[in-house]
This record gives C-alpha cells, sequence and structure tokens, in this order.
C-alpha cells in the first residue's frame, strides 16, 4: 500500500478526478483549497492578489500496482496543462485499520 | 458555492434567468411612453383676487400686501410675487423643486382662511390656480375659410372641437380668432329720449318677450296635461316687431327706436395663417396624459372629422408639440443604436476574436434592458434624459465583462478546462471588478440625491446609470463566465485565414503601439521629476482656460420654432395693429426663405381666458409665430433667423418694444435663457428712471438682444368722475350712475337667442354712432329712480388721465425687471458679466436696490449644488479607492487623473467654442468616476508586480505596458459612445453636445496623461519605500 499524494492549479480539479475514477482507486481525501509554490520552477498558488491561483491536494492510499498508472495518467495531465502545476509524491503506508 | 460557480454550472438557469429579464426588459419598453423631459410639477401656485372697481395702487395696498405679509410663513417657500393691475391682484408663490404642491396648497388655504377678514368688503374670494405644464397646449390647429368665415366658430365647435374632445387625456379644447354670432340691438338715443326710455328697460322688454314658462298642469277628462306658454323668439327677426311702449295708444316697436342686427361679433383679434384669416384650435391635455400619444390619436382622427367640415374649411397642424418629442427621442435613439456599434467595433477591434466579442457586447442589451423594466415600475417616460443615461452608460457596461473574459483566457492559455477556466478565472477577478464597479456607482448615485431642479433632471439619470452598472456587474460574473466556458476556446495566434484577414494589420498596430508606449513608459519613468513637473504646469496653464469659457444654464435648443411679441403705441386700433402686422409679416417672409409655416393674431381676444391674467393685453398686440423647417433642412439655426427678425422689427419706427424667442415646446427649458436684473424700490419715478438707463446701457452689451423693461408704459384712459353730492341729490349711487354708462357703451347682455340647440348673446347698446366722443358720454341720460333724469355731464366730469401701471412686486418689494435675452452663441455668463458692469456705472438713489436674477440665479444655484456634489462624489470615490487599496497615499496618486480630467474638459469646451453649462459640469462630475478606473487598473497591476517582488521601476513599466491595451479600449468604449451624443445634429442635440464634448474632452486627455503620468508618479511616491526594502535586504545579505 503506498500513499500518493496530489497537489495541482484549482483547474485541474476535474480531470484528476476523472484519474482517479478510471483506474476505478476509489478513496482519496481532497483539500479544496491549498495554497504553496513549486521547488523549482511554476509561479505560487496564494490566493493572494499577487498570486491569485489556488491548488487543490488530493491524498490517495493505492495498492502497489496502482501507483505506476496513477503517475502515469497524472504525468499526461501534466505535460498537456503544463502551467497549472501538478505533483505527485509517493511514500510507504505503514498500516491501516 | 459561488454565484459564478452556479452560473457555470447549472447554464439552462442562467440563461432562462437573463431570458427572463430580458423579455420583461421588453415587455416594459413596448408600454413605455414617450415624453420629452421627466414629469415634473412646476413647484408654483398663484392667489387670484379680484376686486372689482379697484385700481393698481388700492389692490397693491389693500390686497396684495396683505396677501403677501402673511403668505410669507408658508413652509418652504422660496420666493413671493406678485402683480397688481385694475381690478385684480394675482400674488404667485414659488417653492423648492420637488415639494408636494397639495400639502403647499393646504397651508396657503389655511392662511387666507386667516387673513380674509382683513381684506376689503367687496372682494371677490380669492382662489388658488396651480401651474402646470399641462396648461400648455400640446397642439395648435388653425383654420382658414372662405364661404364658411361667418359660420367658422360653429363649424368647428361642433364638427371638430367636440369630438376632439371626447379623445381620451384631452384636457380642453379652444377656439380663438373665430368669429361668433351674436344678435347686437343698436339704439338711438335721441328716439329713447323721445320716448322716455332706457337701454335698461328695452333690455328688461326684450329679456321678458324671449322666455318660456311652464305654467303647470291641467285634468282634462280622463287625462293630465301640462301646460306651457313659448314666448322664446323663433327667430332673430321677430326682436323687430316686439312693442317696447304704448305712447298715445300707439305702439312703439323695437325697431322704432333701434337698429336689430343678427351680425358676427366684432373682433378685438384678428388671426391669419399662412395669409389666410384663420381660427386657431389650441387642445390642451389633461395633466398626467401623456402628449404624444394624444397628438397621434388628434392626427388620427383629423382627417375623418376634416371631411365632415365644409369644402372651403381648411384645418392644418400648425404646432404639434410631440413632433418635436418624437424627432428628438428618434435621434438619441439613433445616438444609442450608433454607440452600441462603436462599442462592438472597439471590443472587436481589441481581442480579435468573434466569439469574444459576442459574449461581451451581449452584456449590453441585458443591462439597458433593465433599466426599462424601473422605468415602468416608477411610471417614468422614455425621454431625452432616459435615453441619453444609456448612451452614456453603454460604453461603461462592457467593462466588467472584458475584465473577466481576459482572465477566463488567462486559464484557458494554461490549458484549463473551459467549465474550470471560467470558475477560477472569475473568482480571481471578481472582488476587483466590483470594486471598480462602486467607484461609477459612487458618482452616479449621488446624483439622484440631488435638490432643485437640477436634481429632477438628473434623477432619472443616477438612476438609470446606477442600475444598468449594477445589472452589468452581476451578468459579468453570471452569463459571462457561463458562456465563456461553452463558446470560448483557445487559440494562441491569429491564422489570418478568410475573414481572419483583417486581424493582421491590427495586430501588428497594436504590438507597435505596445512597444512604443513601453519605450516612452521608460523614458518618462526615468525623467520622473521632468514629467510630473511639465504635467503640473499644463494643468496649472488650463485653469487659466478657465477664464476664457463662458458659462451658462441650459444651452439652447432648436426647436424649430420662433415667435415674435410686438407691442405697438396703445392707441393703435384693431386694424391699424393688422396693417402693420401684415407689412411685418411680408417683410420677415421675404428674408427668411426656412419658414415653412406662419400664422399672425393681432390684438387680444377679450375672453382670452386664463392667459389674459398674466400676459398683458390690448389691441396693440402682434404675434407672429413661426414655424421652420427641419433643422437638417437649413442651414441657418433658429437663433440666427430670430437674429434677423429681430434687425426687421428694429428698422419699424411704430413697434414700441418687442422681443424674438422659441417657441415653447412644452418642457420647462423651452425659451431661451435670460439675464433679468431686477431694480426695487417703491418710487415708481425714480425705479422708471433707473430702469430706463438701464436698459439703454445693457442694449450696447455684446451678446444681448430684445432688453425690455417689464412696467408696462401709463396707458391713457378716460374716466368719469362722479360728484357724489350730485348724486346724491338726484338719488343715484356711483355704482347705479356707472352700470348704466357701462350698459350703453359695453352693451347689456339682455337675454339669450337660442337656435339648434346653440345659444347667442342679444346685446343691447346705444348705437356706434353715439359712442364716438366725449360729447357722446356727456349726453348719456341717467334715469334716477323718481323717474327724474339727468345728462351725465350734470352730475360728473369726464376726464383723460394717465392709469398707474401694472405693479410688480417680488418678495413683498415693488420691483422692474429689465431682461436682455441672448444673441446667438451668447453665453448666459457673458452677459450677465456686462449687465454687472453696467450695474456698477449707476448712481442709485436712496431706497433703490438692484439685484441679478433670472436664468442667472438658477445657473448660479445649480452651479452651487453641483459643486457641492462633486466634492462629495470624490470623497465617495476616494473612499471606494482607499478600502481597497487599504492605503491612503495610492487613491491621492490615481486622483491625479480627475486633474487632468478637468484640463481635458476646459480643453474640449474652449476649442469647441461650448459654453459651460450645467449639462457640462455634469459631464465634468461623471468624469471623476470614469478616469479613475483607468487609474485604478494600473496602479492595481503595479501593485501586484511589486508584491511578485519586480523592482520599482521594472514594475511600474512591466505593469504599464500590459494594462495599456485593457485601457485604451475601455477608454475608447466611453469616447466612442459619446460621440454621436456630441456630434449629433438631430433635433435636441443640442441639449447634450456640451456633455458628450467635456466627457470625450476630459477622458482622452487625462487617460494620455494617466498612461504617462501615473506610472511616474506611481514611482516617484514609493522610491523611498524601495529604497529602505533594498537596504533591508541587504544588511540581511551582509549577516
Amino acid at each position: 500500500m503506498k500513499a500518493v499524494f496530489i497537489t495541482y492549479g484549482q483547474s485541474l480539479r476535474h480531470p484528476v478526478e476523472e484519474v482517479l475514477n478510471k483506474l476505478n482507486i476509489r478513496g482519496f481525501t481532497r483539500w479544496e483549497e491549498t495554497q504553496g509554490r513549486g521547488s523549482e520552477t511554476g509561479e505560487p498558488h496564494y490566493g493572494t492578489h499577487a498570486w491569485p491561483s489556488k491548488n487543490t491536494s488530493a491524498l490517495t492510499i493505492v495498492d502497489d500496482e496502482k501507483v505506476e498508472p496513477l503517475l502515469e495518467h497524472l504525468r499526461q495531465l501534466d505535460v498537456q496543462a503544463e502551467q497549472q502545476g501538478l505533483r505527485a509524491f509517493v511514500w510507504n503506508v505503514e498500516g491501516k485499520m | 458555492m459561488k454565484i459564478y460557480e452556479s452560473a457555470v454550472r447549472k447554464p439552462i438557469s442562467t440563461i432562462l434567468i437573463f431570458i427572463g429579464a430580458v423579455t420583461l426588459g421588453l415587455f416594459s419598453l413596448n408600454r413605455l411612453s414617450i415624453d420629452l423631459y421627466p414629469e415634473i410639477e412646476v413647484p408654483m401656485l398663484s392667489i387670484i383676487t379680484a376686486y372689482p372697481g379697484a385700481s393698481a395702487e388700492d389692490i397693491e395696498q389693500n390686497i396684495t400686501r396683505r396677501l403677501e405679509d402673511n403668505l410669507n410663513t408658508v413652509q418652504d417657500l422660496k420666493k413671493i410675487t406678485s402683480r397688481s393691475q385694475d381690478n385684480m391682484s394675482v400674488v404667485t408663490l414659488e417653492f423648492e423643486w420637488g415639494l408636494n404642491l397639495d400639502e403647499a396648497a393646504n397651508d396657503v388655504r389655511d392662511v387666507l382662511g386667516r387673513v380674509e377678514t382683513y381684506l376689503p368688503d367687496g372682494i371677490d374670494k380669492p382662489f388658488i390656480v396651480k401651474f402646470s405644464t399641462s396648461m400648455m397646449p400640446i397642439l395648435f390647429l388653425s383654420a382658414t375659410a372662405e364661404e364658411s368665415y361667418n359660420g367658422l366658430y360653429k363649424l368647428l365647435d361642433e364638427k371638430l372641437a367636440n369630438p376632439l374632445n371626447r379623445i381620451d387625456g384631452v384636457g380642453a379644447v379652444n377656439i380663438s380668432g373665430a368669429p361668433t354670432r351674436e344678435i347686437q340691438v343698436n339704439v338711438d338715443p335721441k328716439k329713447l329720449e323721445a320716448y322716455h326710455l332706457s337701454v335698461e328697460q328695452i333690455g328688461q322688454i326684450i329679456a321678458a318677450e324671449n322666455s318660456n314658462i311652464p305654467a303647470g298642469a291641467m285634468d282634462i277628462g280622463s287625462e293630465r296635461m301640462s301646460l306651457r306658454i313659448e314666448g322664446e323668439f323663433a327667430e332673430s327677426g321677430m326682436l323687430r316687431g316686439i312693442i317696447v311702449a304704448n305712447i298715445g295708444g300707439r305702439e312703439i316697436h323695437l325697431s322704432d327706436v333701434a337698429t336689430v342686427k343678427d351680425t358676427i361679433k366684432k373682433m378685438t383679434i384678428e388671426e391669419t395663417a399662412n395669409g389666410y384669416k384663420a381660427a386657431r384650435v389650441m387642445i390642451q391635455k389633461q395633466s398626467g396624459a401623456n402628449s404624444v400619444a394624444i397628438c397621434r390619436e388628434v392626427r388620427e382622427k383629423l382627417p375623418e372629422l376634416i371631411k365632415t367640415l365644409p369644402s372651403d374649411v381648411k384645418v392644418a397642424i400648425f404646432y404639434d408639440s410631440s413632433e418635436y418629442i418624437t424627432n428628438s427621442i428618434d435621434s438619441l435613439t439613433e445616438t444609442v443604436v450608433y454607440a452600441f456599434i462603436f462599442v462592438v467595433l472597439v471590443v472587436l477591434f481589441f481581442l480579435g476574436r468573434w466569439r469574444a466579442t459576442i459574449i461581451i457586447c451581449l452584456t449590453i442589451p441585458l443591462s439597458l434592458l433593465t433599466s426599462f423594466i424601473y422605468l415602468m415600475f416608477t411610471d417614468g417616460t422614455l425621454n431625452i434624459i432616459s435615453l441619453s443615461s444609456l448612451s452614456i452608460a453603454i460604453g461603461m457596461v462592457v467593462d466588467d465583462a472584458i475584465v473577466v473574459l481576459e482572465n477566463i483566457t488567462k486559464h484557458l492559455e494554461r490549458k484549463a478546462r473551459p467549465n474550470d477556466a471560467a470558475i477560477y478565472g472569475t473568482n480571481e477577478v471578481w472582488l476587483s471588478v466590483i470594486a471598480a464597479t462602486l467607484t461609477i456607482i459612487a458618482v452616479f448615485l449621488p446624483l439622484t440625491m440631488v435638490g432643485g431642479i437640477a436634481g429632477i433632471m438628473f434623477k432619472q439619470l443616477g438612476w438609470i446609470v446606477t442600475i444598468v452598472i449594477g445589472t452589468s456587474v452581476i451578468a459579468a460574473v453570471t452569463i459571462t463566465p457561463m458562456l465563456s466556458a461553452k463558446m470560448l476556446r483557445y487559440k494562441a495566434v491569429h491564422t489570418y485565414k478568410g475573414a481572419g484577414i483583417v486581424f493582421k494589420p491590427i495586430d501588428a498596430f497594436l504590438a507597435k503601439l505596445d512597444r512604443g508606449y513601453a519605450k516612452l513608459l521608460h523614458w518618462t519613468v526615468h525623467h520622473r521629476l521632468l514629467t510630473i513637473a511639465s504635467a503640473l504646469v499644463i494643468f496649472i496653464s488650463s485653469l487659466l482656460l478657465l477664464s476664457r469659457v463662458p458659462t451658462d444654464f441650459f444651452p439652447p435648443s432648436d426647436n424649430g420654432r420662433l415667435e415674435a411679441k410686438i407691442e405697438l403705441p396703445v392707441n393703435f386700433n384693431l386694424e391699424q395693429t393688422t396693417t402693420l402686422a401684415h407689412r411685418l409679416e411680408r417683410m420677415i417672409l421675404d428674408s427668411c426663405p426656412e419658414i415653412n409655416y406662419y400664422s399672425v393674431s393681432s390684438g387680444a381676444d377679450d375672453e382670452g381666458g386664463f392667459a389674459a391674467l398674466f400676459g398683458n393685453s390690448g389691441v396693440n398686440q402682434v404675434s407672429l409665430g413661426f414655424t421652420l423647417s427641419k433643422r437638417t433642412e437649413r442651414t441657418r439655426t433658429q437663433f440666427e433667423i430670430a437674429d434677423v427678425m429681430r434687425r426687421i422689427i428694429a428698422r419699424i419706427p411704430e413697434v414700441e418694444k418687442f422681443s424674438v424667442g422659441s417657441g415653447q415646446n412644452g418642457g420647462m427649458m423651452g425659451g431661451s435663457s435670460t439675464v433679468d436684473v431686477k431694480i426695487f424700490g417703491f418710487d415708481f419715478d425714480n425705479t422708471g428712471k433707473i430702469a430706463e438707463e438701464l436698459a439703454v446701457k445693457m442694449r450696447t452689451i455684446p451678446g444681448a438682444r430684445d432688453v425690455l423693461i417689464s412696467r408696462e408704459k401709463m396707458k391713457v384712459e378716460l374716466q368719469v368722475d362722479f360728484d357724489r353730492k350730485k348724486l346724491a341729490q338726484v338719488g343715484l349711487t356711483t355704482a347705479t350712475a356707472a352700470t348704466a354708462v357701462r350698459n350703453r357703451i359695453n352693451g347689456l347682455t339682455a337675454s339669450l337667442y337660442r337656435e339648434d340647440g346653440e345659444e347667442y348673446d342679444i346685446i343691447v347698446r346705444y348705437d356706434e354712432s353715439s359712442r364716438m366722443s366725449i360729447a357722446d358720454l356727456n349726453n348719456i341720460l341717467l334715469y334716477t329712480t323718481t323717474g327724474g333724469a339727468v345728462r351725465l355731464s350734470e352730475v360728473g366730469t369726464v376726464v383723460e388721465r394717465f392709469t398707474p401701471p401694472i405693479i410688480e412686486r417680488e418678495d413683498r418689494q415693488r420691483v422692474i425687471t429689465v431682461s436682455a435675452s441672448l444673441a446667438p452663441g451668447a453665453a448666459l455668463g457673458q452677459v450677465a458679466t456686462g449687465a454687472r458692469e453696467k450695474i456698477s456705472e449707476l448712481t442709485l438713489p436712496a431706497g433703490v436696490d438692484i439685484a441679478i436674477a433670472g436664468s442667472v440665479e438658477d445657473q448660479e444655484e445649480s452651479f452651487q449644488d453641483l459643486l457641492t456634489l462633486m466634492l462629495l462624489i470624490v470623497l465617495l470615490v476616494y473612499i471606494v479607492m482607499a478600502t481597497q487599496f487599504e492605503s491612503l497615499l495610492q487613491p491621492l496618486i490615481i486622483m491625479v487623473s480627475i486633474l487632468f480630467a478637468f484640463t481635458g474638459v476646459f480643453l474640449a469646451l474652449w476649442m469647441t467654442s461650448t459654453p459651460l453649462s450645467m449639462i457640462a459640469l455634469i459631464g465634468a462630475i461623471m468624469l471623476v468616476g470614469i478616469v479613475v478606473k483607468n487609474g485604478i487598473v494600473i496602479v492595481d497591476f503595479t501593485n501586484l508586480q511589486r508584491e511578485r517582488g519586480v523592482a520599482l521601476n521594472d514594475a511600474v513599466i512591466t505593469a504599464g505596458k500590459s494594462r495599456l491595451r485593457p485601457v485604451l479600449m475601455t477608454t475608447l468604449t466611453t469616447v466612442l459612445g459619446m460621440i454621436p451624443l456630441a456630434v449629433g445634429s438631430g433635433e435636441g442635440s443640442e441639449i447634450w453636445k456640451p456633455m458628450g464634448v467635456s466627457i470625450i474632452g476630459g477622458l482622452t486627455f487625462s487617460t494620455i496623461l494617466t498612461l504617462l503620468v501615473l506610472p511616474a508618479m506611481y514611482s516617484a511616491f514609493n522610491v523611498g519605500k524601495a529604497k529602505k526594502e533594498r537596504k533591508a535586504n541587504a544588511i540581511e545579505i551582509n549577516d
């Protein structure tokens, strides 16, 4: 089981949801409005006057074999709309109840 | 869910709600009636008191003064004026505009009830007359006839006036100038004397003979029958056979002592239309009725009615107040359509995309239509004000939609899905869009709160623009994102294929413009002190220009109607007056080919009714009315033609005084502005002399025309002074003796002759040959109660006297007004300044005061109101901006563009030699809200760059460069939207021209300077802060 944390420009909310649906990933947690900026490129998403755009973030816990297809789909999405800024981070899940 | 999100997610609801609003708007538009101005109630009441037999001075002392002293306490009273003339006192109260007149009338009634006991016994009860625009005739018909001339009155009354009166909304139909029938019994005084008969006896006998009397009922057998005696004359000839006396067994018939004539009344007025003898039919409307609707119905009905008249009777519409109204409204509608087209073109030019243009321009009809809903719910009309408001708003309603659409496009460029782009794109800008709109509303909403006449004019404007702009902002955050989500597709660059080829030069031009501006901006920012200093110099030197722009109240409008009023010497009779009138008519016609239709009326109708109460009347009056061809079909303006007429009339030596003005157009601003100088003082001789002196001086003021003195010249009159002692000795009183004189000269209405349901007066009086000289008067035989007789010369003397003139008063002081109207192109302010100079040259005797009044007074009041309003608006706009930026300094930087706007206004007015009128001032006030929008856009974006960490000067230049197109676009939509208003040549366009000129001038000038100076100022004011920041950063690094 892996945890995948996806954070992306607000406008990608629906495409990301579609990817999850397509891969039959049912469970996820989403924060409608998050803020942040990329480590290298991409403008800040602060929801302020200077940086009006905002992020949305989603955390989903998936089986190991689903991680790669998910990342692949997300990568495609990022290439299509580079300026929206989409990043995903994967880490291990120690247990579950 | 936010409103824009709902709108995008529920397109069906959104579109249907707007379709609903549009339908309601169209429905309202269909129901709205057309008028020239919003309905206003003239805040005036008159109290008319008749006191038969009293002279002007008596009336003044005993009635007018007492009424004035008591009425002075009525609430909200602004001014009290009065006219005291023989037999009559007219006190006029003027209240603040917008007051409820019914309440005021009640107050006045209370005062009259209180004061009545202190008034002389012989007076008729004072009555209150309310002024109303509905008293103005809305339609004049003129009827000419040849064979049927003598019967014209009856024909017109039956076949025209009565059917017209039945039209809904028609108040009264009056016929003047038509001959009326009367039966004259002209007695020969010598024969009467011989038979010991008097005029009164003859009258009594005629009345007694000419009557039907019901005599009860009788039961005859089983039937009950009523009994009547019918003595009325079956035809007028029967009068001759009446037996008036029986002397020595001999019957004396009426024909033995008098000649009986069934003829037409001697006229004291003669009217001609286009050279033919004509009667005039005046149609008044009921108050609150719609002139345009009534005129249309009359026009529809008229051909049918004319068919029922004999073929020689020709009826023509001489003046139709609705024509000017519909023409003005039509030309304004055209203006609105042109403005719409211009705005669409500008949007297309800058955006270069069809779909975006459609989305944005859809907000225009949406927002405009809502104003019709407002008008319908407030019982408003489609008038000059409401339509101009639309044409003002049209350029501003697209601004919000443009900002929203631009940001959505930005998201589309980043490859967001249309729905998401629409939602998040709107989300980012909606608050600042609302804030920018608030500055506009901060300007227009206070307009609804102005007092006075300006308030009435601009209340609708304030509401309509506020509502339209309010709707446009709602549309911008709902239907614009919704349609963008459905229609907008991202295209990086133009392909220039097909019709797209037109964008190739446009794109090249805009790119070049961007580069050029960036270069210029670079220069100004690096020479900011020089830039700011030169801008300051430009502003200050424009203030000097202010003294060269004359001021005015309302721009005069060319309504194609002229009216000349001429007064001839008092001893002129109708014949002389008429001859002179026709001579004048020919002279004027020869030199003014623009005249389409003209009417001449000489003398005055002695039953003139209402008008006679207020105007001066007499057979020495001539009034000429002209209808000119359409404004677009002639080269000379109405004012130039008026000047030509003035020169012609001035050449005729018999003319004592005259004026040429524009005819009334049913509105409050009909006629032209005048400069009135009021001379207050009790002594007639002193004030009269000063008035004469001033009038002579005022005639030398360039731009002053028709300088008139309000007080009439003293008139010569015949008066009979009865000796009361001698009268008492023969058992007569002044009243009985005076009545006897009146019956013999003026005539006694003995009875009424009935024919075909119509009644005609039977008048008994001396034969004309016996009332031609003073000797005839002296010879009048007065019968005493004891049966004896005396000659008038035995109990009284006939004298010739100058009668005191009409006494005019204002604010409880006697006053004479010297008034001047304006020459073509002359401004009110110029003539007023001239008049002030002339006044200062006069040396006033003690007890005489002088004040300037008239339109000047109104103008000064309105300007005062508007300047106060401007301060309020500037403060409100500052507050809106300060809250938006959370800064006290930045709004001040932006407000510099207001100063440039004023510079532009002065410059534009001066260049087009348009005077600074109230309308131009309103334009300048609107600019306060419009120009700061540009500043807000630039400063806002510069702040944004600064917050993103861009260096000060770079931020300023980047912001300027990226905001150049939006600023130019919003400016151009407003400026081009105004151009039809500023250059329009249709009827009524003069009124709005100054506003168009001042907005175009102010906005253009301010935008150019704002684009150059504002970045420099921003840089100058923030350079200290920037240095401090840099220092702080530097220390950090050193650590």
